[in-house]
């Protein structure tokens, strides 16, 4: 499975007590040199510079035809006021996505928006932290007996991340969870 | 976002038609997203910041953009990370 990761899912992943499993579930995860330079702590640094040199992360070779691609979604997204505002590295990584069928691995709202409607983009996978546990679970990385289990492991991610997942989302995640428990 | 399907400027006839009842759902999600942060802020410790920090703060409470609110704080988006979780504002997706 591929993985595309932006700015933000990084940073907070990084922050993640069982943040190394993120390697075990992609075979590759690309990053965009522009997300990369966003990444500037310490923490987030050793934790990304680590991905790279194992080959779990690696940089993505953007051509032209992938900027006229940004080009046209973001002269479209930028005009619509219903879109909370994306910059540019958003936009990267979900064309990324798209070119390449890879999770894209984001926090961002406007992107998990654009992705709700777009006849492109809707194709596009977009994951957030919640999403990525719930294929953890699937995959066997993370021991999860119960619907107990895999809410004591989202808050586990909620508390390392100040992170708050809606009930929507959560309800969505917790009832699939409950039906692969249950197969 | 009332009356906007009624308007005639070009800009704003080229936005894409979205399947019905989107716009209210991302509304409520917004607002549902919006009563999480404020709920959870450190009121005091927001009103204790310099003028751009607690108006960076006030934007993610309102907006829950981190790539804005860092601009207006003079961050980096990592650098605003750390004040919003002293701030114990959550980001909400």
């Amino acid at each position: 499975m591929l993985g595309v990761a932006d700015a933000c899912f990084l940073i907070d992943w990084a922050r993640f007590r069982r943040r190394e499993l993120l390697a075990n579930l992609f075979e590759l995860v690309f990053v965009h040199e522009e997300v990369l330079a966003q990444i500037r702590s310490p923490s987030a640094i050793d934790f990304v510079s680590r991905l790279l040199a194992r080959g779990a992360l690696r940089l993505y070779p953007w051509s032209a035809a992938e900027e006229e691609l940004y080009v046209q979604i973001r002269d479209e997204v930028a005009l619509d006021p219903r879109i909370p505002s994306l910059e540019r590295p958003d936009l990267l990584c979900l064309v990324i996505a798209y070119r390449t069928g890879g999770a894209l691995l984001t926090e961002n709202l406007g992107v998990l928006r654009v992705v709700q409607f777009h006849p492109t983009y809707s194709r596009v996978s977009a994951w957030t932290a919640l999403e990525v546990l719930e294929q953890m679970v699937y995959k066997g990385l993370a021991e999860v007996r119960s619907v107990e289990d895999f809410i004591s492991l989202v808050s586990e991610y909620c508390e390392d991340t100040k992170h708050v997942f809606s009930s929507r989302r959560m309800g969505e995640v917790v009832e699939r969870v409950r039906a692969w428990l249950a197969r | 976002m009332a009356g906007w399907g009624g308007s005639s400027s070009p800009e704003r006839a080229r936005l894409r038609k979205l399947p019905e009842g989107l716009v209210e759902e991302w509304e409520r999600e917004d607002a549902e997203f919006r009563e999480l942060r404020r709920r959870s802020a450190d009121w005091k410790f927001i009103e204790e910041q310099p003028p751009h920090l607690r108006a960076a703060l006030l934007y993610f409470i309102e907006k829950g953009d981190r790539y804005v609110a860092a601009r207006i704080a003079g961050l980096t988006v990592e650098e605003f990370d750390e004040l919003r979780r002293k701030a114990n504002i959550p980001v909400v997706v």
